[in-house]
């Protein structure tokens, strides 16, 4: 294996990382503002990849252009979803949350299914252009758009979340919901922001992988059991672990596929999983939350 | 005044006459119930939906004589919603024919079924074991592996002289049942496989395969991979410099499929089907390409047209007489009938389909020509 395409594959297993680390992102924002998992998270993030594809029809532009709007957009949409699927439901078991979940991923499913059809859509890329030098090493610029608009989301979030007074009514509504309220905090508007960022991110996520990776109505289980992986692995409702984690799956993917195979790198992953929920269940980098569900 | 009002008592008088010997007409015209059952939505739904395009446009031109009716049900991704649509169809109507689903598990959980109520199943599912079962009601209108692949390899082998395949196959029923046939075939051939490896239908990253493949060495990379899958692998391969050909199973004809790729990514790159109606290759064939494109907005593929044959050979049977399911079970059996695609027959296990295609993309468009035809491929006709 030469050094260009052993770089291409540390830089893919990085681009995959990132987008991952996007939807594990959201997926963990609503663990740590609500406890509930959001099981639609996959399912958002081809909402995302499918907006783009449809924005690109109308304004045959980068990528990169129509990021606010895809961000913008699937932010109301998680304004929606917190409507329909969270709120009615925040007092009773969290198991219908779960329920309430599922059944928006398969409105989802079925509704882009009945708006774009079964086929695999590609979106724009992110920037146009092919390849870009590095070091005598030629490199897929997509890989590294991909890179940077990610860290750019990923840290524009942390600064929201430790810079800003949302952030902070956020991260109080995680850390102690009835104590925030107590505050004067109101929290329910605060749940509903989360669910918006957290939607938004999954837009992101879906617009960066829909052009490198295709978009399918049905793509969004695959993606979520990927981001649920993440935040297991980087600690239960952690945000940093959850990137983190993202990373590491999509590292061990590449690479172990590529020293031996997927089938081994899949069975693997599933492996050190049940290793790690054995050995260390509050995940890598440690719980956030200790009230896992 | 007086000759206006008889002008016009006449066009009525003519029009009733017209009507009245419509209806007699239409009175004797055979009843057919046709339901759909296909999967519109969930993993298969890309070629499900295909399915069902070709069934309804064959059923909605129908053909003199034959009075069909038909309803479509989804059948979703699972056996129990695929038994419970046919069940449901079953007590609604007398049914004569299905138009059954492509994907092969369901079909496994509805041919007990079929088999009860004694009522044809005509689908295009690849699944080898649907004929395998000795159940007489099912007739698959969609080459198996053992003819495809065998073209795929032959094409490869006799055509482009190749004898290095570097073979990348999914992990699914499907890809595990191409490459068996593939390693059979390039074996039978006298071409040495340099390399294999499955992929989950869910892998992203196509590199380490291209990676690992290359190193190998070999002469041409084979694929036999779903749609998604086989777009990302050759624009990898594409992006990485490979000048190798790609020959590509049949999710590479799907219009989809190319619609994901540059027409310059698809250089050098060919694949199996059954037929390739965006194709053309005769007036017939155009003119059902233009018709599935006004009714659907869409590209005709090989399923769909494999479908519309079926039900196409369905109604002409029963035009010819074959009124009760069991009549038209016994003709579909017996008798071999001309398609848009090929020439379909029975080879006593239900298996109509025994030609296939190999299509190439020239680079400078996303329609494909017929690079071969292999016919009779395995002697069954």
């Amino acid at each position: 294996m030469d050094g260009t395409v052993l770089l291409q594959l540390l830089l893919n297993a990085l681009s995959l990382g990132a987008a991952y680390g996007l939807v594990a992102l959201g997926f963990a924002l609503v663990i740590g503002a609500t406890g509930a998992v959001n099981f639609a998270q996959g399912d958002l993030v081809m909402a995302g990849g499918l907006l783009t594809v449809a924005l690109a029809s109308l304004l045959p532009v980068d990528g990169l252009l129509l990021l606010p709007l895809v961000v913008l957009a699937m932010a109301g949409l998680g304004l929606l979803v917190c409507a329909l699927a969270y709120l009615p439901f925040r007092n009773a078991p969290p198991v219908s949350v779960f329920v309430s979940t599922i059944a928006v991923g398969i409105l989802l499913q079925n509704g882009a299914n009945g708006l774009f059809g079964a086929a695999p859509r590609a979106g724009p890329p992110l920037l146009s252009g092919g390849e870009v030098g590095f070091g005598g090493l030629v490199l897929d610029r997509q890989s590294l758009a991909v890179i940077v608009a990610a860290v750019l989301l990923a840290g524009g979030t942390w600064l929201l979340l430790h810079r800003s007074q949302i952030g902070r009514r956020m991260r109080a509504t995680a850390q102690d919901p009835e104590m925030a309220r107590a505050m004067g905090v109101n929290t329910t508007r605060t749940i509903a922001l989360t669910f918006a960022l957290a939607t938004a991110l999954a837009g992101a996520a879906g617009l960066l992988l829909s052009n490198r990776y295709f978009v399918t109505p049905v793509e969004g289980t695959n993606l979520m059991l990927k981001a649920y992986i993440a935040v297991v692995v980087g600690g239960w409702g952690r945000i940093g672990g959850a990137l983190a984690g993202a990373m590491l799956v999509a590292g061990f993917e590449v690479i172990v596929s590529s020293v031996l195979s997927y089938p081994v790198a899949e069975a693997g992953l599933y492996i050190c999983v049940l290793l790690l929920l054995l050995l260390r269940p509050q995940g890598v980098f440690g719980e956030a939350l200790g009230r896992r569900v | 005044m007086h000759r206006t009002a008889k002008t016009v008592a006449a066009i009525l008088l003519a029009g009733a006459t017209a009507l009245a010997a419509e209806s007699a007409a239409a009175a004797d015209d055979k009843k057919a119930v046709f339901p759909v059952l296909v999967p519109i939505t969930g993993f298969l739904a890309l070629e499900g939906t295909a399915q069902r395009n070709g069934a309804v446009l064959a059923l909605d031109e129908g053909i003199d004589g034959v009075a069909a009716r038909y309803e479509v049900q989804d059948t979703g991704t699972s056996p129990e919603v695929a038994v419970n649509a046919l069940l449901r169809a079953l007590s609604r109507d007398e049914v004569t024919a299905v138009a059954a689903s492509i994907f092969g598990t369901q079909m496994l959980a509805m041919m007990p079924v079929a088999a009860e109520a004694e009522v044809p199943l005509l689908t295009v599912s690849g699944t080898a074991k649907l004929t395998e079962m000795g159940n007489p009601w099912v007739f698959r209108f969609f080459p198996t592996d053992a003819v495809v692949k065998v073209a795929q390899a032959r094409y490869i082998v006799e055509e482009l002289g190749k004898k290095r395949p570097a073979i990348i196959y999914q992990t699914t029923a499907y890809g595990q049942s191409g490459q068996a046939h593939l390693l059979a075939a390039f074996e039978k051939l006298g071409a040495k496989v340099v390399y294999e490896e499955g992929l989950a239908p869910d892998v992203k990253d196509m590199l380490p395969a291209l990676t690992k493949a290359l190193a190998a060495d070999p002469d041409v990379l084979v694929l036999h991979l779903h749609s998604g899958l086989t777009a990302l692998f050759v624009r990898q391969a594409k992006a990485n410099g490979t000048d190798l050909p790609i020959v590509a199973g049949s999710a590479m004809h799907q219009p989809t499929t190319a619609a994901l790729l540059e027409p310059a990514e698809l250089a050098g790159v060919c694949a199996e089907s059954g037929s390739s109606p965006i194709s053309g290759g005769s007036p017939e064939m155009n003119a059902f390409a233009e018709t599935y494109r006004v009714r659907f907005d869409a590209e005709p593929d090989a399923f769909a047209l494999g479908q519309y044959d079926a039900m196409r050979m369905a109604l002409t049977a029963i035009a010819e007489g074959a009124a009760t399911p069991e009549a038209l079970r016994e003709k579909l059996a017996t008798t071999e009938y001309r398609g848009l695609a090929m020439t379909y027959k029975s080879d006593g296990t239900g298996n109509m389909a025994h030609d296939a295609v190999i299509v190439c993309y020239d680079g400078e468009s996303r329609i494909p020509h017929i690079a071969a035809r292999y016919e009779n491929v395995d002697g069954a006709r």
